[in-house]
């Protein structure tokens, strides 16, 4: 096997086979994995969810993950925000010209390693290569499929005064990981992205209760991007206890030396639910027997006044608005 | 980007320390404080540390209030 | 039994005397007073206004344009803050001349710049020299180690200034001042104290909650008991003298000139420049950059805004066409902006 990609890889004959052979089908490996032009599937009675997500992270690799393992997350979680068991994932890439192959390995048994815990089977995928320069070093893009349980019903339209809004880990990782790998600022600190498949955690939280308004995933634009459309999509007033607000304290120290917010750095492995407010502290206590929610915290709630806004208590107990989302604070973050 | 934060020195090096902002690290230049000692508390600004931090803030609410 | 000592807090909510100004110069004071939700406590006898305290703010113009000139007609790798890359010049931004190929790095410290310089010989290197006395020992310093380094390739575009002239110029604008606490860090208390002479009441303020109140409730304490005052409410880091070895360094490195700044017209002696021994490292002397005079916007209103002479809502650009993503003016792009806190923090509530 090359060392490193080639042209030749992409072209679509030997070089091709071998290297969707000893790459792709050596780590996805399941029966509905074949070589024809489709995969066939059966299909259930009710509703799938059918996503897709294209990823273009840089650097590829950092503390807690790579685009590889990222690019299963991201679709597995859409799915997991619709109420939707995550079945079926095909997945595109488009690889530069020289990109080395020991590394395309490691990318694909994260990907494996990410479905295999999500559940997921990845049953299509292509390999295309693009010319030095004419892609950054690997993109890569997921399509899902998944099956909506009964009796669920999420949408961005449904949260609704009286809701508790809940945020199931601490914020911010993913976007502070990706600023410390580009190495920009020169800072240090044990930050790992929280990048993670959710649906694990979705469903224990359907266990407890069918009635979640909203789930959303908070990737690009952070927590704080999400409430705000929560906030629009369903009319709504959005208030935050900044106290309650769970970041790890490394996250806060970089956020606090460039002045950052960090509510709107990216999430990778970081759902927000809205729930009625009685049943909030059992979908907590649900949340807090997984590792990935172990800091799951109900971070404000939902009211009627100041329809499309999200307000905050402040540390002097008064009340301010949360800045709205601006344009993206980091290029290439997913 | 000219915001000033308090943290705590680790290490000292000539004119050159390692602050750490609640877990978060970074060298600073060091050279416009005079008898700063690891474990000391420095106000950072584009990088360079512009004072040593005395008390904390409640403490010098009281002393103000106080005096008021 | 023991008094309860009533809060800053106590103190502004019920504060019912005559209509009081008080007046903040700092940048990160407006921001972090409308983030703490303090203008929402504030009763309405008293005015909290914003004054000329973001650097990026007071910076004319003309400053974007020589630096647009540098990167892209000199090519010049330009070294900046953040927030002075999208604030609009006569002709483009430093963002959009990035579009055009400009090379545009943000740096945290003044010192990454020069390292920068160092590790890249071949490129000509400028550090956008924004900032108050706070940040102007950053800049120093970065000078005195590209000159220790002998490095040829490092220069500064000076538009460093300071803020006692700047005082006296507002002091008809306020009741009171709320000093930038970390400007008195490194200058010393000494220009307020003689501002009091003067009749110019002011506390030196921390950026904590508590700091903040406990200015505040001092400021309304007292200006009751009628006279000109100075208090130091910020002693755990502002010491009367101030930083010393700092104020060597920028006495070293630095000397006043007169300055302009946007609204305000030239301020005598307001501003920073190299002294000659370092004047190598002047940017505008190093690549011959002419004059220039920036012209900006007719409607917009960041000059009065500055003075505290009007709101940032009464200008007919405000949340229009003037916003934070598609800014007319600095003060509503920079992070310390009195436009970019109003728009983003929905305010218009005492003053």
């Amino acid at each position: 096997m090359d060392k490193i990609v080639t042209l030749a890889h992409g072209a679509g004959g030997k070089q091709t086979s071998e290297l969707i052979n000893r790459i792709f089908k050596a780590h996805f490996s399941n029966p509905d994995l074949t070589a024809d032009d489709a995969a066939v599937l059966p299909v259930e009675a009710g509703n799938i969810a059918f996503t897709t997500d294209g990823f273009i992270v840089s650097p590829y690799e950092f503390p807690g993950g790579n685009i590889g393992k990222l690019s299963i997350c991201g679709t597995v979680n859409d799915l997991s925000c619709m109420g939707a068991k995550p079945l079926y994932l095909s997945c595109a890439f488009v690889i530069e010209e020289g990109f080395p192959m020991e590394k395309l390995e490691q990318i694909a048994v994260s990907m494996e390693k990410t479905a295999k815990e999500a559940g997921v089977r990845i049953v299509a995928g292509d390999t295309k290569v693009a010319g030095k320069g004419q892609v950054d070093n690997i993109f890569i893009t997921t399509t899902g499929i998944g099956h909506i349980m009964e009796g669920v019903n999420t949408s961005g339209k449904l949260a609704q005064p009286g809701d508790a809004v809940i945020v199931t880990g601490d914020i911010g990782r993913h976007g502070c990981t990706i600023l410390l790998s580009r190495d920009e600022f020169g800072i240090d600190a044990e930050i790992t992205s929280d990048c993670a498949p959710l649906w694990g955690i979705t469903e224990k939280m359907f266990e407890t209760t069918k009635e979640i308004h909203v789930i959303r995933d908070a990737t690009r634009g952070g927590v704080g991007t999400v409430l705000y459309e929560i906030a629009e999509q369903s009319n709504v007033g959005i208030r935050l206890d900044t106290e309650k607000i769970p970041v790890a304290g490394e996250v806060s120290g970089v956020c606090g030396m460039l002045g950052l917010e960090p509510l709107y750095l990216a999430c990778e492995g970081r759902l927000v639910v809205f729930v009625p407010k009685e049943i909030a502290p059992a979908v907590i206590e649900a949340l807090h027997g997984s590792p990935y929610s172990k800091n799951a915290a109900i971070i404000g709630e939902v009211i009627s006044d100041m329809p499309g806004k999200v307000v905050m208590k402040t540390a002097i107990g008064s009340q301010t608005l949360l800045p709205q989302p601006g344009g993206e604070l980091l290029p290439r973050i997913c | 980007m000219c915001v000033g934060i308090s943290a705590r020195v680790v290490s000292i090096n000539e004119d050159t320390a390692v602050i750490d902002v609640s877990g978060a690290k970074r060298k600073i230049s060091a050279a416009l404080i005079e008898d700063l000692e690891p474990g000391d508390y420095v106000m950072v600004h584009a990088g360079i540390a512009i004072a040593k931090i005395t008390e904390s803030d409640a403490s010098e609410t009281d002393h103000i209030m106080e005096a008021l | 039994m023991e008094n309860r000592k009533v809060s800053p807090k106590e103190i502004i909510e019920s504060y019912n005397g005559r209509h009081l100004r008080i007046m903040e110069v700092c940048g990160t004071h407006t921001h972090e007073i409308f983030r703490l939700g303090i203008r929402k406590i504030v009763p309405e006898s008293i005015e909290l206004i914003s004054g000329p305290g973001c650097p990026v703010c007071v910076t004319p113009v003309g400053y974007i344009d020589e630096a647009v000139m540098l990167s892209l007609d000199i090519g010049a790798v330009i070294c900046t803050f953040g927030d002075l890359i999208r604030v609009p010049g006569t002709e483009m931004s430093l963002a959009v001349a990035r579009s055009k190929g400009a090379v545009i790095k943000t740096v945290y410290s003044p010192i990454d710049a020069v390292e920068y310089a160092q590790e890249n010989p071949d490129k000509k290197v400028v550090f956008l020299a924004v900032g108050f006395e706070t940040t102007a020992p950053a800049a120093c310093l970065a000078i005195k180690k590209a000159k220790e380094a002998g490095l040829t390739n490092f220069t500064i575009l000076g538009a460093n200034k300071t803020m006692p002239n700047a005082y006296l110029a507002l002091k008809d604008s306020a009741d009171a001042f709320l000093y930038p606490g970390h400007v008195n860090a490194i200058a010393g208390t000494a220009v307020c104290e003689q501002l009091v002479k003067e009749g110019v009441s002011g506390v030196v303020t921390g950026f904590t909650a508590s700091e903040l109140l406990t200015a505040l409730a001092v400021v309304i304490q007292l200006t009751k008991k009628g006279k000109p005052f100075l208090v130091n409410c910020y002693p755990r880091v502002v010491k009367p003298e101030g930083n010393v070895p700092a104020q060597k360094l920028m006495n070293e490195v630095m000397e006043p000139c007169d300055a302009e700044w946007r609204g305000l017209g030239i301020i005598k002696g307001s501003g920073l420049k190299l002294r000659t021994a370092y004047s190598d490292f002047d940017a505008r002397l190093r690549f011959n950059l002419p004059v220039i005079t920036g012209k900006s916007n007719p409607e917009c209103c960041c000059g009065n805004v500055l003075q505290g002479k009007c709101r940032p809502s009464d200008c007919k650009l405000f949340g229009t066409g003037c916003t934070p993503q598609h800014p007319v003016g600095a003060c509503m792009v920079s992070n310390e902006g009195s436009c970019s806190a109003y728009y983003q923090y929905g305010g218009n509530f005492n003053g």
